[in-house]
């Protein structure tokens, strides 16, 4: 038995010198095993070592954003998943719940995140943004009021905002795929 | 014949006692209709059953911040019958986004009890004896 003790106690010191996977990166290590995306959605890793900051492509099949290419990045902070993921559209895109700095108003990133909440979710609740963008709690408060005012403003404004077109005094990014 | 034996190995396995930690909490917390749905929900969930909502380790294993299971990182009941890894639910608890509810359903947190390996009804301890 004593032999057995003095055995686990130069495991611990071995373990000890490690370099210590973090809580966080075991979460999201077990979240991407169990990523369970529709053919719309893309996730890639620019530095496979680093699960924590990563891409996620959407390019939605249906709705009025179909024809577009969106790249979010998503940065996992060590408190997740008590934190929510910190996710951001790269193009600057003409849709009421996203800011003209790729912030993004969803429910579950913000305050009904909870952490027992995983990826997945984020991302499929992301996709449903595209599928059908929602004038209240708006970031964009003008895509907003088109929305509400009009809606075939709005899908026109969203075709030409798609192209890199102006949409008001605001020039969009070309969101069509390259090639 | 006569066997002599020189040395053993005496070998245990123990798992905390969730089913006694619920049917224990389950009385105090007898609502009817829309919690027995979502109860029976629960139960055909098999797969999630086994692991902590939110750090997604087994019950039976440790919280990410532990390093080893058992007495040190207990489990925690609350009165919606949700178990979590205490430390776990603690870390969610102190968080101001938690609003003090359980990351499971949204309702207030009300702990209901913490397991400790069950006294009265020890798991079936598997030995292995082996003859030398
Ligand atoms: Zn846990
Ligand atoms: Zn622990
Ligand atoms: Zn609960």
């Amino acid at each position: 038995m004593i032999k057995i003790w003095s055995m686990k106690k130069n495991e611990d010191a071995a373990a000890k010198k490690k370099p210590k996977t973090s809580a966080a990166q075991i979460r999201v290590q077990k979240d991407l095993t169990e990523l369970d995306l529709p053919s719309t959605m893309k996730t890639n890793f620019p530095n496979p070592e680093d699960l924590l900051n990563f891409e996620l492509t959407i390019t939605p099949d249906d709705g009025m954003y179909k024809g577009g290419e969106f790249l979010f990045t998503f940065t996992i902070n060590s408190n997740y998943p008590h934190d929510p993921p910190k996710v951001k559209c790269v193009p600057k895109i003409y849709h009421p719940n996203l800011d003209l700095e790729g912030n993004v108003c969803l429910n579950i990133l913000r305050e009904d995140w909870k952490p027992v909440l995983n990826l997945n979710a984020v991302m499929v609740g992301l996709q449903y943004l595209f599928l059908e963008p929602n004038a209240d709690d708006p970031l964009n408060k003008e895509a907003a009021k088109d929305l509400r005012e009009n809606r075939s403003r709005f899908a026109q404004n969203v075709r030409t905002s798609m192209r890199g077109g102006y949409v008001g005094d605001e020039v969009y990014a070309d969101v069509r795929p390259k090639a | 014949m006569k066997i002599t034996i020189n040395n053993y190995h005496a070998i245990a396995l123990w798992r905390w006692n969730l089913k006694a930690g619920l049917q224990q909490h389950q009385p105090a917390n007898a609502q009817p209709t829309a919690e027995g749905e979502e109860e029976e929900e629960e139960e055909d969930d098999d797969d999630d059953d086994d692991v902590c909502g939110i750090c997604r380790v087994a019950y039976d294993g440790c919280c990410p911040d532990c390093k080893t299971p058992g007495d040190e990182c207990p489990l925690i009941w609350g009165e919606c019958t949700h178990v979590f890894h205490m430390h776990c639910i603690i870390k969610w608890l102190d968080t101001e986004s938690s609003k003090q509810q359980c990351p499971m359903d949204r309702r207030p947190w009300v702990t209901a009890g913490a397991a400790a390996p069950p006294p009265d009804a020890p798991p079936a301890p598997r030995q292995a004896a082996r003859v030398a």
